[in-house]
């Protein structure tokens, strides 16, 4: 005979006394607030949790340092926003996933090694909205990082620009402040991927050791492995050059350069080869970004 | 109390991971308005049994159901070796989880109130010793008022006074209604405060009863003397489940 889930309830067992009754009646003034209420506790305590970790100020604070530092050093600064973007896109691709890993690989892990998960686990918390709630504060503390030192770049740009810019690309060649909001945006959405595929193995392992481990596969296979696979397939003959710009979306990487070059760059040049589906690219994220939390989730259910 | 039906009943439980079998026809009955002890050997299935009643783990046979009200939680949990995440007060640790349940600060003041903490609710939970941090995990464990509350080794590394103060606890949390299920070691507050006890030994339940009721069976004086009638073996050696020696 196998355990039968805690579920199954015996709605008839009233058989309470008075000073259980009085017992109970206290209990339901303190019933469960709704979904959204708990997972804004989970997001609450995540923002605390970043916000008071100096470890994440001194990372922001280099992130910015560091993307300040290659933009004026590469002249981009001067040169205007399209210039930046160019000479911000290959470090970024770098940087974005180490950062988005720092900030989210221990976010389960932690409450799991600390014995809280349990404890969390009889509370009326479902995992999938603990995992929601995590996602969500790591992200305001990933995206207040990411966000705000390339706002920070953009804000060389405007003082350091050494051309008057037009303030709409509206038309070929064109820099603009519209074509930096969107490559903020795309980075963003890339940090957001990567950030949840960090939180996927944070609530996969159960030690530091093996996060740390499983995190550094990751990135080998976000930074290089995914690209070099899908080089292997192009040489090979598995893919063809008319389906490369779809098969890009598989990597959250390529679908980040691809979107970068496709929205941005090429926006901006006003010619060029197709680089990438803009749509199939997103698609690529968002199913990255949705599917790590799904097997968070999972491992959570665990 | 004992003609009402159980809060919780766990019938032939078994549990085991993969070939080590853990509890064998484990059945214990836990009722509202008593404290339920766990006691036997280390290594013998006491917090395994005492995860498989707070619905952390599920058998791999036989079952447990809740019998009991419905409430926005309905077990409290203390672990063995509770942490809580650095950074936070203990004030708003407790208060982070009275928010799970529609509470909030004055829950959690209340509940620091009731295990005697309250003056330390400014302070950062890694700057708690062992025994007071065992004592908010205690507090963590009432919130929401759980109909049951599981607590496991409460009364480890504290003081002998604070000790007492914890079965205390949950004496009267027992007075209110709250089934309340705690293993321990310390045989002495067990006999004193718990209504039924479960002796378990080698995964199995070899006693259960009242405390004096299994003293009068055993024809001996204390629980110290049930305890040491009813395990088998060496006492001086820990028992690892699977292992034969």
């Amino acid at each position: 005979m196998t355990g039968t889930p805690r579920s199954v309830r015996d709605d008839d067992a009233t058989t309470a006394t008075d000073d259980e009754t009085a017992l109970e009646d206290s209990r339901s003034a303190a019933r469960a607030p709704k979904p959204t209420r708990r997972i804004e506790r989970i997001v609450g305590r995540e923002l605390r949790t970043v916000s008071r970790t100096r470890t994440f100020v001194l990372l922001g604070a280099a992130f910015a340092a560091v993307l300040l530092g290659i933009a004026w050093v590469g002249g981009g600064v001067g040169a205007g926003y399209v210039p930046t973007i160019v000479d911000l896109l290959t470090p970024l691709e770098l940087l974005v996933p180490i950062v988005a890993v720092a900030f989210g690989y221990r976010a389960i892990l932690g409450d799991r090694r600390r014995g809280e998960l349990d404890v969390l686990e009889t509370y009326p918390i479902a995992p999938r909205e603990h995992v929601l709630g995590v996602f969500v504060g790591r992200a305001v503390g990933l995206l207040g990082t990411v966000v705000v030192s390339l706002l920070l770049v953009g804000g060389a740009v405007v003082v350091g620009r050494e051309e008057p810019f037009s303030r709409y690309a509206s038309h070929a060649g064109a820099d603009s402040p519209l074509l930096f909001a969107r490559f903020v945006v795309l980075t963003a959405l890339f940090a957001l991927s990567i950030l949840a595929v960090a939180i996927a193995i944070s609530a996969l392992v159960s030690g530091t050791r093996s996060a740390l481990a499983l995190s550094v596969v990751a990135l080998v296979v976000v930074l290089v492995g995914l690209d070099l696979a899908l080089v292997y397939g192009l040489a090979s003959g598995y893919l063809g050059e008319s389906s490369l710009v779809y098969a890009l979306a598989v990597s959250p990487l390529s679908a980040y350069r691809g979107l970068v070059f496709e929205t941005v760059v090429i926006t901006a040049a006003g010619t060029g080869p197709q680089t990438a589906s803009p749509v199939a690219s997103l698609i690529g994220l968002a199913v990255w970004t949705i599917g790590s939390l799904a097997v968070a989730t999972a491992a959570m259910n665990r | 109390m004992t003609t009402d039906p159980p809060l919780l009943e766990a019938s032939n439980v078994e549990f085991a991971y993969g070939d080590v079998t853990i509890l064998r026809d484990v059945s214990v009955p836990v009722r509202s308005g008593a404290v339920t002890a766990l006691i036997g050997p280390n290594g013998t299935g006491k917090t395994t049994l005492l995860r498989t009643l707070a619905g952390l783990q599920e058998p791999t046979g036989g079952s447990v159901v809740y019998h009991g009200p419905a409430a926005a939680r309905e077990i409290g949990y203390l672990p063995q070796h509770p942490e809580f995440r650095p950074g936070f007060t203990v004030l708003e640790t407790l208060a982070f989880y009275a928010s799970l349940v529609g509470g909030g600060r004055d829950e959690a003041k209340a509940q620091l109130e009731r295990v005697g903490l309250e003056d330390a609710a400014t302070r950062r939970v890694e700057a708690l010793s062992g025994g007071m941090t065992r004592l908010v995990g205690i507090a963590q464990a009432t919130i929401g008022d759980p109909p049951l509350v599981a607590l496991d080794e409460p009364a480890s590394g504290l003081d002998p006074g604070m000790s007492k103060h914890v079965f205390t606890v949950a004496d009267e949390l027992a007075a209110a209604g709250t089934a309340v299920v705690v293993s321990s070691h310390d045989l002495e507050l067990v006999e004193r405060t718990a209504d039924q006890v479960v002796v378990l030994d080698d995964g199995t339940v070899v006693e259960r009863g009242v405390p004096a009721a299994l003293c009068d069976r055993l024809g001996v004086e204390s629980l110290e003397d049930v305890y040491e009638a009813s395990i088998t073996g060496d006492l001086s050696r820990v028992r690892v489940q699977g292992e034969t020696a």
